[in-house]
Parts: structure tokens; sequence; C-alpha cells
């Protein structure tokens, strides 16, 4: 296996794949960082161009926007105390602290070290256990694999924040909308309604570009410019490069243990189908601060605060790919889509995928690992730029989002019909978002939906019929288990500790 | 008096319809279990069912916080949200879509991307003449940039010019 990984690094050094490197994780700085725009996005609108490339150039810049894309969401947290994506949301607390302190170019500094310290640390555990789960997966039978797809499902609509019944019904949408189109099992149309276009079925593409990309043009242009620069409350510098190179007297303040911890947190939360990079940062501050010697700092400019949640949500890069590739479980958003990019190029993710591909995959692997090194680089490189991100013209910004979207489902489908498709999505996504449905749920049922009713269909044929297969085999009573301790401690047992301090 | 009809109510009543339409179709398939399988029909019934709970979950929480005293006025109502960007958004994608079908890409995309880009830079600046120049730069580069991207270094098939 280890000379495969090698072939991965080796992959790396040929210039077209390192170009597509380069170009995923410039794009990913430049999403995760500009406020409204996220990895996720970016990942979403490189689908249709992934049609033209290589396998290994298509995973390879995924991965780059992957790595940048979280660590981007801290820049403009930092700088104007907009977080870019989610993930930088913590960091914003002590990163824009310490900003405003005129400290902002350490911040940025420790922030990208520590990201890249956490990515590393992600990349290694993802090499390590990659191939052990996926041999272990194989043995998974047709009923525990529904019951895993389950857990993937239902985790991801229980940790979207605000209403359970809203999460839950965006996701039915989702699994509604997958159904549509001929039956995975018989050669049968459904809801196609008489026509030859949707007996095809809604394609992923327009699904994924319609969710995120033109959701996104759509609510942008009722948000005024005033009001989303209205948070913008430091005055841009001009610092020069070296300034960003964080002091090694923080660094051993910050110390190894924080990186270690905040870090393990990170990946392991990554494994958690739901876990994602917001929630990884904020278990590591709320541990950095638990362990702190100086936990009043927090929140107010700590570097040990801004160390622990970056290690993490770049930690969990590593992490989130590893039920991905070995069960087919995508955890978050990003590897969701990332789902999509492995299927359109024929790569089923799930347990057979590494012991068949493994040198397909390989070279992810090495771009995650360079990409959390370049993390580093990049504030050296583009520290004063990273400054200046948030000004970019709106205009130019949305035109080119709202082409890419439509001409990238077009040129993935040569379809009219799949623009209109896409467009309908984007529609309902933008009511969704409006009415606080969370679109995350609805984008799982989408991709997982196929799967979630052949293994249940299946298995009630095996069964002639009788549900309490899903409770005879070992494996799936295990990974239901499992869905029922995700419900009690994520949604259950919060909302009673909640209504007691209420009551209380 | 409190506002019993919100437009969260309203919306869930939609998706109410949107799921009855779905129901519709599942109503011409053969019943589960017909001939000893789940068939096609199973799974669709289960989501149908499980969204008809949640909507009716959702507008009876909705109707007793519109109900309830102590429920702050307008809560679950809709969202703030202005209005006119979104359906300038919405139209002029629809219009590009048309325009892509009749006239190609490049009188579409220059078209619709020099309308976008007009729109958000009108509103930022309330600046005609300035915003239309920009918009202008901008549809010539994005078009361009967009024929590179697609025709030449990805090498996919766009209908560039169809008048």
């Amino acid at each position: 296996m280890s000379g495969q990984v090698l072939d991965g690094f080796l992959t790396l050094a040929s210039p077209g794949t390192f170009l597509h490197l380069i170009a995923g994780f410039l794009l990913g700085l430049a999403f995760g960082a500009i406020p409204g725009l996220t990895a996720t996005l970016a990942i979403a609108l490189l689908l249709p161009f992934t049609f033209g490339m290589e396998v290994k150039d298509a995973l390879v810049m995924v991965a780059a926007i992957y790595m940048a894309g979280i660590y981007a969401g801290s820049i403009t947290g930092i700088t104007l105390n907009i977080p870019g994506a989610p993930s930088g949301a913590i960091t914003t607390l002590d990163g824009h602290a310490l900003m405003k302190s005129g400290q902002g170019t350490q911040a940025l500094g420790v922030s990208a070290f520590s990201s890249t310290i956490g990515g590393l640390v992600g990349v290694v555990v993802l090499i390590a256990l990659a191939q052990p789960i996926s041999a272990l997966a194989l043995l998974f039978q047709t009923p525990d694999k529904f019951s895993l797809v389950l857990l993937a499902v239902v985790t991801v609509t229980i940790v979207a924040s605000g209403s359970l019944l809203k999460a839950t019904l965006a996701m039915v949408i989702g699994l509604m909308i997958s159904t549509v189109g001929i039956d995975p099992m018989v050669p049968l149309g459904r809801f196609d309604f008489d026509s030859y276009h949707l007996i095809e079925g809604i394609g992923l593409l327009p699904a994924v570009i319609g969710l995120f990309a033109t959701c996104e043009l759509i609510a942008q242009a009722g948000v005024p410019t005033r009001l989303a620069q209205a948070q913008t409350v430091a005055k841009v510098t001009r610092p020069k490069r070296r300034d960003f190179l964080p002091d090694r007297k923080l660094i051993k303040e910050i110390g190894f243990l924080t990186y270690a911890k905040s870090s393990t947190i990170g990946v392991l939360i990554g494994m958690l189908p739901g876990g994602g990079a917001s929630m990884a940062s904020f278990i590591a501050y709320a541990e950095a601060k638990r362990a702190s010697r100086a936990p009043d700092k927090f929140g107010h400019g700590s570097y040990e605060g801004l160390a622990a949640s970056e290690s993490a949500n770049n930690g969990m890069c590593g992490g989130a790919v590893i039920p991905l590739l070995t069960m087919g479980i995508p955890g978050d958003a990003v590897t969701a889509i990332i789902f999509g990019v492995l299927l359109i190029h024929g790569l089923v993710p799930g347990p057979a995928l590494l012991g068949e591909n493994f040198v397909t995959i390989a070279p992810m692997f090495a771009a995650l690992f360079v990409s959390a090194i370049f993390v580093f680089l990049s504030v050296l490189a583009f520290g004063p730029l990273y400054l200046r991100l948030s000004q970019i013209n709106r205009g130019l910004l949305y035109a080119f989002i709202g082409m890419i979207s439509m001409v990238g489902v077009f040129a993935s489908s040569f379809s009219f019909f799949q623009m209109w498709m896409a467009l309908a999505i984007g529609v309902l996504a933008f009511l969704l978002r409006t009415f606080s449905y969370p679109v995350v749920p609805a984008l799982m049922g989408v991709i997982l939906g196929p799967y979630l009713e052949e293994f249940l269909r299946r298995s009630l044929i095996v069964s002639e019929g009788d549900p309490t297969i899903f409770l005879r085999s070992p494996g799936s009573l295990v990974f239901l288990l499992m869905t029922a301790m995700f419900i009690w401690f994520l949604r259950i047992r919060p909302a009673r500790l909640r209504k007691r301090a209420e009551a209380g | 008096m409190p506002k019993i009809l919100t437009g969260q109510i309203v919306f869930a009543c939609g998706l109410a319809i949107l799921n009855s339409i779905y129901a519709s179709q599942i109503a011409q398939m053969e019943l589960p279990f017909a001939n000893g399988e789940p068939g096609p029909a199973f799974f669709p019934m289960i989501l149908c069912a499980l969204a008809y709970l949640c909507i009716a979950a959702i507008i009876l929480s909705d109707l007793r916080d519109s109900l309830s005293e102590s429920a702050p006025r307008g809560a679950g109502a809709l969202l703030r949200v202005e209005v006119l960007g979104p359906i300038l958004a919405i139209t002029l994608t629809v219009l590009y879509i048309l325009a892509f079908v009749y006239t190609g890409y490049a009188v579409a995309t220059l078209g619709y991307t020099f309308l976008i880009a007009l729109f958000f830079n009108y509103e930022s600046s309330r600046q005609w003449l300035g915003s239309a120049l920009k918009a202008l730069a901008t549809a010539l580069g994005i078009t361009l940039s967009g024929w590179l991207f697609f025709v030449k270094l990805f090498d996919l098939y766009l209908p560039i010019w169809e008048l």
C-alpha cells in the first residue's frame, strides 16, 4: 500500500496534475475566503468541468479545493469579522479580537500554521486507516448497507441547525427527487408525467448546481450591498509578507498538546457522519478552553483558541474522507459532492473502491497532504491580498456564478431540460432557505436516495417482506443502534438539557 | 388579533400540494407486495406519508405559535427578504435559458451576464452609466472566459451561434 501512496505523490509531479492542484487550491482559497461563497459551491461549480478531466486530475483538484476552502473560511473571519464559511465562525471569535488589537498578521499566520498541522494529521490518519476500514466494510451484507445509508441520512438531518421537522422534510424532498426516472430495480418509469425528459430522471449535476449555485445567486440578489458589507469593521492595512510568519514563542505558548488534541478531535469528528468542520472546531475550541491555563482570554484574542479551532477544522478534512471512500457515506455537503465527482467518473464509493481502485484514489490523498502544506505557504504568498479579498465586485462574482451554473449543466448533459431542472431546483432551494429549511439534508437525499431504496427493497425481497431482517443482521443492528445513539446525543438529550435549564 | 395564515404555513401548504401531485403518480403504480416484492411504489409511498406527517406537524406547530399570546408578533412569518432581486434573478435566468436555446451561447451569455452585473453594480452604486460600463466589461470578460474554459480548455460542446 505504501508503494501505491508513494505513486500517488509521484503523480502530482506531472505538470498537468500539479496545475490542477494549484488551480483547485486557489479556487478553494477564493471561494472559502469570500463571504457567501463556500468550498461546497466551488466543488459544485467544478462538477461540469470534471467531465472533460482525467479522474486523477478531477480528484486532485477537488481535494485541493476542500483543504483550501475549509482553511480560507477563517480569513475574512479574522480580518473583517465575516467568516467566509461556517467552519471559520469559531475562529472569528479570537481571530478578529486579535485583528482589532493590531495582531491581525500574526493571527492569520497562526491560523494558517494550525490549519496545516491539523490537515497533515488528518491525511496521515486517512492513509493509515482507509484500507483496514474498507476491508472490514467488505463484509457488510445488504441489510447492513441499508442501515449504514440510513445512519448517514439520519445523522445529516439531525445535525442540521433549526427545526428537526423541516430538516426531515428537506431530506424527504431530496429522496423524492432521487425517485424520478427509471426504477432502479425494474424497467419502469416513475414520476415522469409521460414526459420523455423526466424518464431519464433528474441528474445529480442539475440537483447540486440548483441546490447550491443557482440558489446562492437568487439569494444574493435579495441582499443589498450595504447589508452584505455592513459588518465590515476592520480597516484594511498593507503589511509585508514576513509579518505573517508566526512567532516561535507563540507556537510554544499554544503548545504541542493543544495541536495534537485539537487535530485528533477534528479527525474523529470528521469520521462521524454529519460531523463537519463547524462541529469539529467548536468542540476542539471548547476542549482547549477547558484545559487552558488562561480560559478568560478565550473570545477576547486567545491564540490557543484560534489554533484549536483551526487545527480541528482542517483535521476534519482527512477524517471526513474516510467514511466516504470506505463505506460510501458522505458526512457533509462537500464530501457529498465529492461522492458525485467519483460517481461521474464511474467510481462507486464504498467498501470495494479502495481494493479495486487504490491507484486511482491515491493522488487524492497526496493532494490533500500537499494542499495542507500549501495552506501555510499561501499565507506568506497571499497574506496581504487576503486583507482585500472581501472587496470583490459582486456584479462580476454573481454574473460568473450564473453563467458557470447554467452553461455547466448544459455542457455536461447537452440537455436544455436539465438547465430548466437546475433552475427549478434552485428556486425550490431558495424558498426552502427563505423559510428556514436546511438544504444539505435535501442534497443527501438526492445522492443517497437510490442506494437507500435499492438496499431496502433487496433486503425485503430476501426476507420475503419481513422487516426484522434489519434487527437480525448483527451489522445492521449495530448501525441502527448507532443511529438511535446519534439521535439521542445530538437531538433529544440537548433538547432536554435546554428545557431543564429554562425551567431552572 | 394574531395573524393565523403566516408565510410559513402558506409555504408548507404549497409543499403539501406538491406532495399530493407526487402521490397522484404513486396511485398509478402497482401496490407494494402485490406480487410478493416491495415493487416501485413501496419507497415513494413511505416518503409520501413521511412528507405529509412532517408538513402536518409543521403547520400545527406554526398555528400554535401564531395563536399563542406569548409568541412574539410575526414569529414564524415569512422572513424579511428583498423580493425584487430574487424575482429579477429568476426571470433573467429563465430568459437566459430561452435565449440559449434560440440564439446560442454567445448572445445569450453576453446579455445575461451584462444584466446580472448591471443589477448588482447599480444596486451598489446607483449610477447608471458607470454600472453599465462595468457590466459591459464584465459580460465580455465572462463570455470569453466561459468559451475558453468550456470549449477550448475542456473540449466540451456549446452551441456558440444559433442565429
